[in-house]
C-alpha cells in the first residue's frame, strides 16, 4: 500500500470514529499495519502520526473508555475542521496577493488555498491567471522564528548590536512585534535590564534561541510608547515650517510628505510649501538633504539652525570627530 | 535612491507555468486534504483549473486521484470506498463528506499569511488595504488563539507617507505587460527625464515602493523609487517580459565604475550603515562607524552628508569633501545674499 494511500485511510478512520481507538483496533482496520512485525508496524504507526501532525491533523491520544483503562487515537472533528470565515471577494483577493506576492512562500499559499475553498471558483480562477505584482521584503530570517515564539509565549535569546555601544546577548520576552516605515521591531521585556525595551530585526546578529517561558505584557501595554525614536516623525511635530522648493522637487515633497500644503508660488519656479516640523534639529536635517533645492524660510529658530549647520559644513569643520 | 543596473538577469517562468513538485507523502497529502474539499464543493471543476489553483502539474494531480480512489474509510465495505470519477478533463469526488471541509491551517500556514499580510498593510499606499485590514480582522476573531496563539492583536503596522500615485497604474503596466511612459525624479543624478519603461516586478522594501524595469532610454535593467515617478501614462506597446529579479532582490548591485565612499558616521548617522548598501564596517570609539558606501554618483551622497551634518565626516574621496563644502557655501549664499564667504 502506497504511503499516501494509508496516511489518508488512517485519517478518514481517526476523523470517523465515535471512540478513541487503539493500536490494535486500528492495525484490524488497515492492512498496512498488519504487515510485518508489530514493533516495526507500530513504529511505521507512530511515524504516520507525526506526518498528520505536521500536516495539522490533530491526532489526539485519549481514554477509549470512562473507565481510562487503554488509551486510543482519534481526531476530534471540531478541531480538524476549518471554520467558513466567509470572506468577501475583495478579502479574498487581498489575500491572495498577501500570499502570492512574489518573495515565495508555500506556508502562506497553502493557507490561502484552505481558507479560499469555499470561494468562488471563477473568482479564483481568474485570480490563478494573474501575477500578483506587489512583492514584499520581509526583514530577515529572524522575523518568522520571532513571531513563533510570540505566538507560543517563549522567551528568547539574541545577540543584538545596538546603535551605540557593543554587541553582546539579550534575553527578551516577547510583548509585540511592529511594522514601522518598513522594517520590523520586536519590544519585550528586557530580562536582565528589567525593563521594556524595543528591538529593530535588522540589528539582530545571532539566531533566535527559545529559552523558556515568557512573562505577558502588563494590562493595557501599548508598544508603540516603546519604539525607540525615528529620526524625524512628521506625525507627531508640533509646529509648521515654511520652506520654498525649486520645482525638481517640490512636487514630490507635497505627494510624499504627510500632512505638507502648497501655499504658493515664487519667482524662478520656487514653490513654497508648509510641513510639520518636530524638533529642530531633525527637521534641519530632512531641510538640508534636498541640498540647494530647499530654502527654510521660517520661524526663524529653524532657520538659522540650519545656517548654523550650514555654516560649520562650509567651513569644512565637522566639529565633534576630527579626522584631520 | 538610484535606479539600479543589474546583471542578474535570470529568466523565471511565469506563474502560470510554474508547479510545485510534492515529493513527499506527506507533502502529496497535505495538497489531497484542501484539494478533496475543493472538489467536493465544486464537483466537475477540470483538472486543468485544479492544476493552476493548486500549483500541481496534471499528471501529478491524476496519480495522487487515482491514490485516493483506492483510499477510504476502513474496513472499506460496500460504499465505504472515496468515489472519484475523472471524465474528459473534469473531476467529481464522492462518497467522502466527511472531507468536504479542509484542515485547520497549520502553525506555520496561519503565522506566514498573517505576516506577509501585516507586512504589505505596511506599505503605503495599497489599494487592497482596507479588504486585507478586515480579512486579517476576521483571521485573528475566528482563528485566532488555535491558529496565531498569543501573536493575534501583537503585531503592529504603521504606515508613514503617502500613496505613490502612480502606483496603481503600475501594478496594472505590470499584469498586463504594458509599456509605460514616466517622468521620473532620478535623486542619486538629481534630475529629471522622461523615459518608456517595461515595469516587470513591484515590490516593498524598507518603507518603499520599487519598480523594477526594462529601461528603453538606457537600454538595461532599472530599478526605480514608485514615489519619484511624478507623472506615468501607459502605452499601447506591449512586452515580453524578460524574467528580470523582484522582491528580495538587493536595493543596489555594485559595479565596476564604482566610487567607494568612505565615511566616519557619528550614533547619530549610524542608520546610514543599515539604510543604505555599505561595506567593510569598521567600529570607531563612542559608538562611530567607518564604513564604504560604493555609489555610480557623487550628486545625491553630497545631499546625504549635508543632511547628517557634524555627524558624519567624510574621509575619501577629498573630491566630495569638497563638493560638500562648495555646496554649502552656495547654499548659504542663498540664505545671506549680501554677505560674502
Amino acid at each position: 500500500m502506497h504511503p499516501l494511500e494509508r496516511l489518508i485511510n488512517l485519517t478518514a478512520l481517526l476523523l470517523n470514529t465515535a471512540r478513541p481507538l487503539t493500536f490494535d483496533e486500528i492495525r484490524e482496520r488497515i492492512e498496512a499495519y498488519r504487515h510485518g512485525d508489530p514493533a516495526s508496524a507500530k513504529r511505521m504507526f507512530e511515524r504516520d502520526k507525526d506526518v498528520l501532525r505536521d500536516a495539522g491533523v490533530p491526532v489526539d491520544l485519549a481514554a477509549t473508555d470512562v473507565w481510562e483503562v487503554e488509551k486510543g487515537y482519534r481526531i476530534d472533528p471540531s478541531a480538524y475542521y476549518l471554520p467558513d470565515l466567509a470572506f468577501t471577494q475583495d478579502e479574498t483577493w487581498a489575500l491572495f496577493v498577501a500570499a502570492h506576492a512574489p518573495g515565495e512562500d508555500p506556508e502562506a499559499e497553502r493557507a490561502f488555498q484552505k481558507l479560499s475553498v469555499g470561494a468562488d471558483p471563477n473568482l479564483l480562477t481568474a485570480m490563478a491567471d494573474r501575477s500578483p505584482t506587489p512583492g514584499i521584503d520581509a526583514s530577515g530570517p529572524n522575523l518568522g522564528a520571532i513571531a513563533d515564539a510570540l505566538a507560543r509565549r517563549r522567551s528568547v535569546r539574541f545577540r543584538y548590536r545596538p546603535v551605540q555601544g557593543r554587541a553582546g546577548w539579550r534575553r527578551v520576552d516577547p510583548y509585540a512585534l511592529l511594522f514601522r516605515r518598513g522594517t520590523w521591531y520586536l519590544v519585550g521585556q528586557d530580562v536582565e535590564r528589567k525593563d521594556v525595551r524595543s528591538y529593530r530585526l535588522s540589528r539582530m546578529r545571532s539566531e533566535i534561541q527559545e529559552v523558556g517561558e515568557a512573562s505577558t505584557p502588563p494590562e493595557g501595554f501599548e508598544a508603540a510608547a516603546h519604539l525607540e525614536a525615528g529620526a524625524w516623525n512628521p506625525e507627531r511635530a508640533a509646529h509648521r515650517a515654511r520652506v520654498a522648493f525649486t520645482g525638481k522637487v517640490a512636487w514630490w515633497v507635497v505627494a510624499t510628505t504627510p500632512g505638507a500644503v502648497q501655499v504658493g508660488e515664487r519667482p524662478g519656479g520656487w514653490v513654497e510649501v508648509e510641513v510639520p516640523a518636530a524638533e529642530a534639529e531633525a527637521f534641519a536635517s530632512w531641510a538640508l538633504s534636498f541640498g540647494p533645492d530647499a530654502r527654510v524660510l521660517g520661524p526663524k529658530a529653524l532657520r538659522d539652525e540650519v545656517v548654523a549647520r550650514l555654516e560649520a559644513l562650509a567651513a569644512g569643520g565637522q566639529p565633534a570627530r576630527a579626522s584631520g | 535612491m538610484a535606479p539600479t543596473r543589474t546583471k542578474d538577469a535570470r529568466p523565471r517562468t511565469g506563474r502560470r507555468g510554474r508547479h510545485r513538485t510534492a515529493t513527499t507523502a506527506s507533502d502529496r497529502l497535505r495538497r489531497l486534504l484542501v484539494v478533496v474539499p475543493y472538489v467536493v464543493r465544486h464537483p466537475g471543476t477540470s483538472l486543468a483549473d485544479l492544476a493552476r489553483l493548486f500549483g500541481v502539474d496534471e499528471g501529478e494531480l491524476v496519480q495522487d486521484l487515482n491514490m485516493l480512489f483506492l483510499s477510504g474509510l476502513p474496513p472499506y465495505g460496500p460504499g465505504d470506498l472515496i468515489d472519484v470519477e475523472v471524465d474528459e478533463g473534469r473531476v467529481w469526488i464522492g462518497m467522502a463528506d466527511y472531507f468536504s471541509r479542509p484542515v485547520r491551517l497549520t502553525h506555520q500556514e496561519a503565522l506566514s499569511l498573517y505576516l506577509r499580510g501585516k507586512s504589505l498593510l505596511g506599505a503605503p499606499g495599497l489599494a487592497e488595504a482596507p479588504a486585507l485590514a478586515s480579512a486579517l480582522a476576521r483571521i485573528e476573531q475566528r482563528l485566532g488563539p488555535e491558529a496565531l496563539g498569543a501573536l493575534a492583536g501583537r503585531v503592529e503596522v504603521g504606515t508613514t507617507g503617502q500613496a505613490a500615485e502612480a502606483l496603481a497604474m503600475l501594478r496594472r503596466a505590470v499584469e498586463d505587460h504594458r509599456t509605460v511612459r514616466i517622468d521620473y525624479y532620478g535623486a542619486s543624478r538629481d534630475e529629471m527625464t522622461t523615459r518608456e519603461i517595461d515595469p516587470e516586478q513591484l515590490f516593498s522594501a524598507i518603507g518603499n515602493w520599487y519598480v523594477v524595469a526594462w529601461d528603453h532610454r538606457s537600454d538595461d535593467e532599472r530599478m526605480f523609487r514608485a514615489d519619484r515617478i511624478r507623472a506615468a501614462e501607459l502605452t499601447d506597446a506591449t512586452f515580453e517580459p524578460r524574467g528580470l529579479a523582484g522582491a528580495g532582490r538587493p536595493l543596489y548591485t555594485r559595479s565596476e565604475g564604482d566610487v567607494g565612499v568612505r565615511l566616519l558616521l557619528g550614533p547619530g548617522a549610524r542608520w546610514v550603515a543599515e539604510y543604505y548598501v555599505t561595506e567593510s564596517p569598521s567600529e570607531r570609539g563612542g559608538g562611530a562607524i567607518e564604513v564604504t558606501l560604493p555609489t555610480k554618483d557623487l550628486a545625491w551622497v553630497v545631499k546625504l552628508v549635508l543632511r547628517l551634518g557634524g555627524e558624519a565626516t567624510v574621509l575619501a574621496p577629498p573630491e566630495l569633501a569638497a563638493r560638500v563644502r562648495e555646496a554649502a557655501a552656495e547654499m548659504l549664499r542663498a540664505y545671506r545674499p549680501r554677505a560674502r564667504t
